[in-house]
């Protein structure tokens, strides 16, 4: 059994898996959900779904994504990471939702899987070419096709002696070959596959066909009619979840640990470059719509940025970076001195601007490059057929930019060049004049921009919970100068914050390593739930009404008017 | 106007509902309550059906009994392209009749294994009902393969599909539920997904929709752009 665990099987044949197909697959006893994505990806996937145990085959293939019948859970191409939880439209799921994945090779027209591979799928002298064969199940135990294969004469075929026990070769009186594969499906049931060594078409194709399929039917029938011994059935194969995901999570490190290679730099404008950044050695993680990542430039710097891909697209990042000529240095590093193929340091996606699906309809209004968060939302709006529009405020040499981001969903995309600010005004007025029961703003751009749209959707009256921002920066000034205490709930420790640093300095100090991402009060991600205590807040990430309700603190700009803050870490 | 005597649960009557869907007619349902009341072997059904069978139609006075009987009659009354029964075609009428009475033979396996199972029919030999719909399933998958590979995407050699479609689906949908796993037939797992992409492809208890289709590019309009001065 362990033996068998280290070689490579075939699966499914890759006719097996058309256009938005889920294939249900058995190996050894383990069932697997497989399937293509759009991209071409074939995903080899522990065939149950996370939440309930429904085989994730009943469910759709999305294209990027597969969906559970059951309770609508996505999953992403690539990662399996659960994406989303349609019980919780207003939650991005844990990254730690994850499904099983299992390595998969193309080979002979047939998809090949083994669970701790040694090496990859191994050749079969003499099959450059080929014709895949219709696969053959018996109801039968593996060892008893093997013993019938090897003993059994097949008319007009010679078995050729081979080292590798696992293929049979035969040759034909004509002179071709054909090759016999065994796939152990569960304890009694193997299914015999089989390649021919010419690549036919048409009905030379066919009668191959045809013919292989009577000669494999006639084995089958054989084997099946011996009677032999049954074996003591096995339950099928489940995995156990994850330790993590049944305990609670332990805080992540900040680290920026991802190494990533710039594989593609293009000028979506005059002032605005786009990267794609392809991981070297691990998969990269599953990302929610609206994440953002830090990057790492050569001199030190850490900057933020907002994917720009669309769901179940894993296997790389894609950013949008708007070059300021006077800005703090970080676009002008990636815009002069990044080139594709250089190596650069990332985090893991934080996601502090989630996408609510708890809405009937939403309003996007983009600023300029803050359009960034809003592809990837836009395109999981999109992809889950769920009502949006999408307004772009922009200049005009920056309106093509993002053309081809919002090829599949043009007509929902409004783009306006060159408003004055009193038109834009107007135009967001008239945007905002009618608040629905269930509809949301998403607003991101220029400080003025959010704070403007804030304003008026107020005024029309839409709720405050119902307005989501993203501030690419905090431009208050923050001061630093009160001294305060902070006592930490879960980590029972006390700890003095001294005037010039902030809490999460602090924090890091002692060993508590929660993660940051902006550091300026902008993104959320250091956020922190606050027991006690009267908290002087000044971000710009928490709206009044989150402000107001002093229990939730950003670590990196705000701090206590209070003597004392205590929080839960 | 179209009256169909209807069981929710049953895969004979769904083929009607199918037909009725995919030709886009409007009808009136009337329920005979298959389990546990057996309202379809009562006197009054009898008078209707004395075969006391399900599902029975009624196009004004005329009343036709049995599922291909019936499918038969719909596709050529009201299906105007006929595509689903096309009676000009001698071969494919006869294919189309061949696969009609392996679906009928479709109850006496698959779905007397699913009424053992969920409907407490404790008389029927279940082992062996599974075993021949195994071996129905066998020979159904082995001719949807080398029609796929002869262009087919359907039952019968046709580029749409036909009542014969119709006819087989709900028995093999809804094998898992009398415990017939499709693991082994992935050809007709592949047509499944195709029959339920059908226009206009309606579900019942126990069977799922496809996902979605590819949507063409063109779908997406011409986007709105507006000038500042």
């Amino acid at each position: 059994m362990k033996l068998a665990l280290s070689k490579w099987f075939p699966v499914a044949s890759i006719s097996d898996l058309p256009y938005r197909h889920i294939f249900q697959g058995q190996l050894l006893g383990r069932e697997y959900a497989i399937w293509k994505a759009d991209d071409g990806n074939i995903n080899i996937w522990e065939n149950r779904c996370l939440h309930r145990g429904v085989r994730l085959s009943i469910g759709t293939n999305e294209g990027f994504e597969l969906k559970c019948q059951y309770h609508g859970w996505r999953y992403a191409n690539r990662t399996a990471g659960c994406t989303y939880i349609p019980a919780h439209p207003a939650d991005a799921p844990a990254r730690t939702i994850c499904n099983n994945t299992y390595t998969c090779q193309e080979k002979y027209g047939m998809v090949w899987t083994c669970e701790t591979p040694i090496g990859d799928v191994p050749d079969i002298k003499g099959f450059k070419s080929f014709t895949v064969l219709r696969p053959i199940p018996i109801n039968s135990a593996y060892k008893n096709v093997r013993n019938f294969l090897s003993s059994k004469e097949i008319p007009d075929h010679h078995m050729l002696r081979s080292k590798q026990t696992e293929f049979w070769r035969f040759k034909t009186n004509a002179g071709n070959l054909l090759s016999l594969v065994i796939q152990p499906q569960s304890g009694n049931i193997s299914i015999l596959r089989g390649i021919y060594n010419l690549k036919t078409t048409g009905t030379e194709k066919l009668r191959v066909l045809k013919y292989y399929n009577s000669l494999m039917t006639k084995l089958r029938d054989e084997i099946e009619s011996q009677h032999l011994p049954k074996l003591h059935e096995r339950n099928p194969k489940i995995s156990k979840l994850a330790d993590d995901l049944s305990q609670f999570p332990t805080l992540s490190d900040q680290k920026h640990n991802l190494r990533v290679s710039v594989s593609e730099k293009v000028k979506l404008s005059d002032n605005i470059v786009k990267l794609k950044l392809k991981s070297i050695k691990k998969q990269l993680p599953t990302f929610h719509a609206g994440a953002h990542i830090d990057i790492v430039l050569q001199n030190g710097l850490i900057r933020q940025y907002s994917l720009t891909n669309g769901p179940g697209e894993t296997d790389h990042y894609c950013i949008a970076v708007k070059i300021e000529k006077h800005g703090g240095g970080g676009s002008k590093i990636i815009s002069e001195n990044i080139s594709v193929g250089d190596i650069m340091a990332i985090s893991a996606p934080h996601n502090s601007f989630p996408l609510l699906r708890n809405s009937t309809h939403i309003i996007f209004l983009a600023g300029g490059i803050g359009i960034t968060p809003m592809l990837s939302m836009a395109k999981a709006m999109h992809s889950m057929r769920q009502s949006f529009e999408l307004h772009h405020f922009t200049k005009s040499n920056d309106k093509e930019a993002f053309s081809h981001d919002f090829a599949s969903f043009t007509n929902k995309v409004i783009t306006y060049n060159d408003l004055s600010i009193n038109q834009s005004l107007t135009t967001i007025k008239s945007l905002l004049k009618k608040p629905k029961f269930s509809n949301k703003i998403y607003v991101c751009g220029p400080g003025e921009m959010i704070q403007n749209a804030i304003k008026i959707g107020l005024e029309f009256g839409w709720n405050e919970s119902d307005i989501h921002y993203e501030y690419f920066k905090n431009e208050n000034e923050i001061h630093k100068n009160s001294t305060f205490k902070i006592d930490l709930a879960r980590s029972a420790m006390s700890l003095e914050v001294p005037s010039g640093k902030s809490v999460l300095q602090i924090l890091k100090e002692n060993g508590v390593n929660l993660v940051s991402s902006c550091e300026q009060g902008a993104c959320g991600t250091c956020k922190v739930r606050v027991i006690e205590g009267k908290i002087d807040h000044q971000d710009v990430f928490l709206n009044s009404l989150e402000k107001e309700g002093q229990n939730i603190m950003l670590t990196c700009v705000s701090r206590a008017k209070s003597k004392r803050l205590i929080l839960d870490i | 106007m179209l009256k169909l005597y209807d069981y929710e649960l049953s895969g004979n009557c769904y083929k009607v509902r199918l037909m009725m869907a995919f030709l886009k007619l409007s009808y009136d349902r009337e329920l005979i309550e298959f389990y546990p009341s057996k309202k379809h072997k009562s006197l009054e059904f009898l008078e209707i059906n004395p075969l006391g069978q399900l599902p029975v139609l009624m196009d004004n006075d005329f009343i036709i009994r049995d599922a291909q009987a019936i499918l038969i009659y719909l596709a050529q009354k009201y299906d105007s392209q006929n595509n689903w029964y096309p009676s000009e075609k001698p071969s494919l009428v006869a294919e189309i009749s061949e696969w009609l009475f392996f679906a009928n033979d479709l109850t006496a396996t698959s779905s007397a294994a699913r009424l053992h199972d969920g409907f407490f029919y404790t008389n029927i030999h279940v082992e062996k009902c599974r075993k021949k719909a195994h071996d129905q399933f066998r020979i159904f998958d082995e001719h949807l393969y080398f029609n796929e590979q002869q262009g087919f995407p359907w039952i019968c050699k046709s580029q749409y599909p036909t009542i014969a479609d119709i006819a087989c689906f709900p028995y093999i949908i809804l094998s898992e539920e009398g415990g017939i796993s499709r693991i082994n037939y992935p050809a007709v797992r592949r047509w499944c997904d195709r029959f339920k992409r059908i226009p206009n492809f309606i579900v019942m208890s126990g069977i799922f929709p496809a996902g979605p289709q590819k949507v063409p590019d063109n779908e997406a309009k011409q986007s709105k752009i507006l000038n500042g001065n």
